[in-house]
């Protein structure tokens, strides 16, 4: 195998031998088995806390369609808030703790450390949402008696892309700036950026700003084109790894 | 035959600091080579620099004929580095941790086995099963050694390996060193003299980034390997001063200043610092010469000139 490979498959072991294994993945099993239930009994609940202080207004009964909106809200918010954080010190906790020095003095050049980061905690981030996905489908079936597949599925990868670009990004902000908050903090920066740019029409229908709108929109049964969003964001993500590889191989370690 | 090591002013800046000022430097291959410097000398930025770690301000440098800035894994494929605080996956065992190493050098994973048990019996860690994460500094650093050797490489470069380990890791640590001699290059920075005339053929000193010295070990040796004893002795310290003065094996001699505090209570007490050249001699006359003038003898120890008085020694003429 090559350096690269060897390299990628320490970053898969770590994941269940590390902390990383109980943090995300609690986060979004926990919204994902929690949403459907949810939603089938928010209206329910609401109405038993709100006593006639709804002075007649009816609540109508909820759908299928609020369990995926949940799921997708959810991801786009706590779900990305939680990548942002955990992948703050991406690149910086090996450069602080020395491992990477004991890495980088192999033969593996910087591009292959930081290629096998993106790429197996990406597929990380895939397995989860599909993981998620699937526990709220399958919930939603139970609790609603229905659940088509397409708004849910289509939606959720929606996300996925922008998650991905965003472990592409916090790949960047990891190697730029040595402190895991300080990363944090400027990632948690580009998604208000990006959030504010999306209410910029030509931006959020063709750029990555749109995809969480679109994300969103999907998982209400609409219909959207989210072809122009999807590529600029998966080139971006290309863009920001190859831009984090040049920033590592001119970093002194 | 090829070098292992050779620098051409190299040359490296760190903002308004010059860490290294354009050293030339050869070590040739199949020596145990010491680096020597002070704290803050530059060794770790020459170590760095030689492992591509950060780029030098000017200059060049090859390791065994390769441009280091240009060859990347064809050099890194050939050395094997040490830190000097090396940082291990804690999580992994030190048998995963070794072949991990050894997979990222494409070496074949039956070779790699018994390679990695091997490596491992040899730093005392062939039976232990804990996570690396549980180890003391002693066994990380024998890992250390182990990790860097894995490839079997042309060139070990090993940083400040003993700092800050106890005698009994200082002493495993150097005699793994000492069993590569005739194996493999061995770069070897430190402070500590006594290391470097233990396992070193040559030496190299470094101070303000600048060689200052390079000889082979039994040369140095030779030269400036003196001693000092000191005594301290409950009253007449100043007279019996005088008189190790006098005796042939002392070079230099000082009282109360460098040593401890004269003992409490005994104004007339003192400790006496001797720089000798023959340590048997001294370690003889000297309870002698307190006995005769019958004086209580407190404390009477021998000790290596340390790496500051070297220097003194060494380069204390020139000018900076």
């Amino acid at each position: 195998m090559s350096g690269f490979a060897i390299f990628a498959r320490k970053e898969a072991v770590e994941i269940p031998r590390t902390w990383r294994i109980w943090v995300l993945p609690t986060i979004l099993l926990f919204f994902a088995i929690t949403g459907p239930v949810m939603a089938r009994f928010t209206p329910e609940i609401v109405t038993a806390f709100a006593g006639d202080q709804l002075g007649g207004i009816l609540i109508p009964p909820s759908t299928y369609l609020d369990s995926y909106s949940g799921w997708i809200k959810n991801l786009s918010q706590i779900g990305l808030f939680a990548l942002i954080i955990i992948y703050g010190g991406i690149v910086s906790a090996e450069a602080k703790s020395g491992t990477a020095v004991l890495v980088l003095t192999k033969p593996v050049s910087r591009a292959s450390f930081i290629v096998a980061k993106v790429v197996v905690q990406s597929a990380f981030v895939t397995l989860l949402v599909a993981a998620g996905t699937l526990v709220t489908w399958g919930l939603t079936l139970i609790v609603f008696g229905t659940a088509p597949a397409g708004p849910l599925w289509s939606s959720a990868l929606v996300w996925l892309v922008f998650g991905i670009l965003f472990v592409a990004i916090m790949t960047l902000l990891s190697a730029l700036i040595d402190s895991t908050s300080g990363a944090a903090g400027a990632g948690l920066g580009v998604y208000v950026l990006l959030s504010i740019a999306g209410i910029w029409k030509p931006l959020g229908d063709y750029s990555p700003a749109g995809l969480p709108g679109q994300s969103a929109a999907l998982a209400t049964g609409a219909q959207v084109d989210v072809l122009w969003s999807a590529l600029t964001a998966l080139l971006l993500a290309v863009v920001v790894v190859a831009l984090a590889a040049r920033v590592l191989d001119r970093k002194d370690l | 035959m090829t070098a292992a090591i050779e620098t051409t002013g190299l040359t490296k800046i760190y903002g308004d600091k010059l860490a290294l000022d354009s050293v030339d430097l050869l070590v040739e291959e199949g020596s145990v080579f010491g680096f020597l410097g002070a704290n803050g000398a530059g060794k770790t930025t020459m170590l760095r620099l030689l492992t591509g770690l950060t780029q030098p301000t000017s200059g060049s440098m090859k390791i065994v004929g390769q441009n280091v800035e240009t060859a990347g894994n064809a050099v890194r494929a050939q050395i094997g580095v040490l830190p000097d605080v090396p940082g291990f996956y804690d999580w992994m065992t030190a048998g995963e941790f070794l072949r991990f190493a050894g997979g990222l050098f494409g070496i074949e994973q039956k070779i790699l086995a018994a390679r990695s048990q091997l490596l491992l019996d040899q730093a005392g860690l062939g039976d232990v099963t804990a996570r690396i994460g549980g180890f003391s500094r002693g066994m990380k650093q024998r890992l250390g050694i182990a990790q860097a050797l894995i490839n079997a490489p042309r060139l070990l470069l090993l940083d400040e390996p003993t700092s800050a380990l106890d005698p009994v890791g200082r002493k495993d640590i150097l005699d793994m060193i000492a069993a590569l001699r005739g194996r493999t290059t061995v770069f070897f920075s430190t402070h500590i003299l006594g290391d470097v005339e233990r396992v070193c053929d040559t030496v190299a000193i470094l101070d303000h980034g600048r060689i200052v010295a390079r000889a082979p070990i039994h040369e140095l040796k030779a030269r400036y390997g003196r001693q000092k004893v000191f005594v301290e002795v409950t009253s007449g310290a100043d007279a019996l001063a005088e008189e190790v003065r006098r005796q042939v094996w002392a070079n230099a001699v000082s009282t109360g200043s460098t040593g401890p505090e004269p003992t409490a209570g005994d104004s007339t007490g003192g400790t006496i610092e001797i720089t000798v050249c023959d340590v048997a001699a001294a370690r003889r006359d000297i309870p002698a010469l307190v006995a005769a003038r019958g004086l209580g003898l407190t404390r009477f120890e021998a000790g290596e000139m340390g790496l500051e008085e070297v220097f003194v020694e060494l380069v204390g003429q020139v000018q900076r």
